[in-house]
């Protein structure tokens, strides 16, 4: 029973990792009906800025985190302005290829500028360290990642549902044509949107440095983890996004578990597909 | 005599351009001749690889160029082609000639299964789709024991040249490829003139209208998807005889089933001759780039200039290369206040 908590616990807190990043993805899908493959990356990069900060600047994972932020949220307008906005008027495969070559640019733009090499943070308030709370042994870095990313998303949740910025957000997601007849730049909601989405990333990422390696390549992993959260929570949902998180999370280590640490990717991708075949609106999609 | 049908049209180009059809004539002109010209080895390779690629993209045009349905997990059609060869001739020692139609009807089969799923999924949800059904079959590739893992599979050495398991000489292998390409190429422009190819069409232009007008879509996007993995099989099949050694890395990785995307996308996806003039582009370039470069160059260099070949595509011009001749020739009628009523799209029909 008490393997079963352990891994339980463990799920539950990825999965608020994943919850996080799902929010930003979800959010740039419910304004703009629109798919950023490249997701993942914003992780990477937020991951390789967390990691930086920490290699050069301060040795502490957490003080990257801020920074990661900036970055993503740098990222997300730049990959707005420069390149998405630009997609929208063009036909549908253009917009599927073209954040995915945004994907594979960021990849492989890594790659070429931070080597091939894992790297990881071996130092830090949290890192490598144990929590026992109430007879439970917690990775404490765990923990922070798991906090952290329940913090975000609140605020976020927060500030879509109390603020006008947030109002106006979910009023273009809602139906975009009224919104605009309302008043609402939706234009300027399109790149809060992805502002928002490229800095949750990037904390995100911020967050995993603590524990996880730090890879080139480690974005396609996230994406689809996404992808998936996104899909079961159903697209364009932010409490769904949450509840979708926490059952990645749990999906991914009873799978590590009972069948075999290798296939939990292949059991993910598989939940994907059986998620958009049998009930593609998802949990609590609208659609 | 329906069989005979279907040859004749296949053989039928005279919907193209004048010009289409110099060009075509000249290409398949160059092919027959090269192994006699050209003596210089690595030119060869990269005349092969040329022919390879060029097959797997007009593979693709099937089902992503004139169905509109972006596949990006070609590569695992690929992965079945070539296991199907390999496995069998490393276990059991088969010749090529039993493990070809293993590899193509497990890739048939498979896509006809998975087929019905994701194809009823649209746009953004199919491509991701793909992409997931693709990674796990790699996963799996790479995990399982059977199939000797990420370390691959090693064909048993014959003395070429060796008909039953297709071990051939240089020139053979370029020949081989060769075929396969023209056989290719035919089908697909027996496709697109057929009622397959208008009904996939329409599909990609509105599928709801294409529905209502009585077109079984899914059913017509599953014969599309089918025809599809058969040609992706066979260059699949190819690739592991020509290299006598595979693995998932070099048949189902993610960057293979990029690849095949990408020839058709720079050429013109949903054009005849798109993905050949899509290849001729990127591997020469690839290959010259990587050997310019040796060992010492960039890591991943070559994905980072077709990640931004990708990006400005999609920006500027998603119809690649085709879609730039279009917009030339319009320009040239406009400049000359020529009329434009009866201009052809490029590509035919």
């Amino acid at each position: 029973m008490d393997v079963v908590l352990d891994i339980g616990i463990s799920g539950v807190l990825m999965g608020l990792v994943y919850a996080l990043l799902a929010l930003g993805l979800t959010v740039i899908f419910g304004i703009m009906d629109t798919v950023n493959f490249a997701h993942g990356e914003f992780l990477m990069l937020g991951m390789y800025a967390g990691y930086l900060t920490y290699a050069y600047l301060y040795p502490e994972p957490l003080a990257g985190v801020p920074v990661a932020g900036l970055v993503g949220m740098l990222l997300g307008v730049l990959a707005y302005t420069l390149l998405v906005k630009r997609l929208l008027s063009g036909p549908p495969i253009a917009q599927i290829f073209g954040t995915f070559g945004l994907m594979l640019f960021l990849r492989y733009g890594a790659l070429a500028v931070f080597g091939p090499n894992l790297r990881s943070a071996t130092q830090g308030l949290v890192v490598a360290k144990r929590l026992v709370v109430g007879g439970l042994t917690l990775d404490a870095a765990k923990v922070v990642a798991a906090a952290g990313s329940a913090f975000l998303f609140g605020l976020v949740y927060l500030m879509l549902r109390r603020t006008k910025l947030g109002l106006a957000l979910q009023a273009t997601a809602a139906n975009r044509e009224a919104a605009r007849y309302m008043g609402i730049d939706t234009d300027r909601m399109n790149l809060i949107g992805w502002a928002l989405g490229g800095a949750t990333a990037g904390m995100a990422g911020a967050l995993l440095v603590n524990f996880y390696y730090v890879s080139p390549t480690v974005g396609m992993v996230f994406s689809m983890i996404t992808f998936t959260t996104v899909a079961l929570g159903g697209f364009g949902s932010v409490p769904g996004a949450l509840i979708a998180g926490i059952l990645v999370g749990l999906i991914e280590v009873f799978t590590a578990q009972v069948i075999s640490p290798q296939l939990k990717l292949a059991v993910i991708y598989t939940v994907f597909f059986l998620v958009v075949l049998f009930r593609p609106r998802g949990l609590l999609g609208a659609r | 005599m329906k069989i005979w049908g279907i040859i004749r049209e296949a053989f039928t180009f005279s919907d193209l351009s004048r010009g289409e059809r110099i060009g075509l004539a000249l290409l398949l002109g160059a092919i027959a001749v090269f192994p006699w010209v050209v003596k210089d080895g690595f030119a060869r390779t990269v005349a092969v690889q040329f022919l390879y690629y060029a097959m797997l993209g007009l593979s693709w045009n099937f089902i992503g160029g004139y169905g509109g349905q972006i596949d990006l997990g070609g590569a695992k059609n690929v992965g079945f082609g070539a296991y199907g060869v390999a496995l069998p001739m490393v276990l059991w020692d088969w010749p090529f000639w039993l493990g070809l139609p293993i590899g193509v009807a497990f890739a048939v089969l498979e896509s006809l299964v998975l087929g019905l799923g994701l194809l009823r999924l649209r746009g953004h949800y199919f491509a991701i789709g793909t992409l997931a059904v693709a990674l796990v079959w790699e996963e799996l590739f790479v995990y399982s024991e059977w199939t000797r893992g990420a370390r691959g599979l090693l064909l048993p050495f014959k003395r070429a040249p060796d008909y039953l398991y297709m071990q051939l000489t240089p020139v053979g292998f370029h020949y081989f490829i060769a075929a396969l390409f023209v056989f290719s190429l035919l089908w697909l422009n027996w496709f697109r003139r057929s009622k397959l190819g208008y009904q996939l069409r329409a599909i990609r232009e509105d599928e709801d209208a294409a529905a209502s007008l009585g077109i079984n879509v899914l059913a017509a996007k599953v014969k599309a998807y089918c025809i599809s993995s058969v040609v992706a099989a066979l260059g699949g099949a190819f690739y592991a005889v020509y290299y006598g050694f595979i693995d998932p890395d070099s048949v189902m990785h993610l960057d293979l089933s990029i690849m095949i995307a990408m020839t058709a996308l720079v050429g013109g996806a949903g054009v005849l001759w798109g993905p050949i003039v899509g290849a001729a582009v990127l591997i020469p370039l690839d290959r010259y780039l990587g050997a310019w470069f040796g060992g010492g160059g960039i890591l991943g260099m070559d994905f980072l200039i077709y990640a931004v070949i990708i990006m400005l595509l999609a920006a500027y011009q998603p119809k690649g290369v085709a879609g730039l001749i279009e917009a030339l020739v319009l320009w040239r009628l406009k400049a000359t206040g020529r009329s434009t009523a009866g201009l052809r799209a490029v590509g035919g029909r």
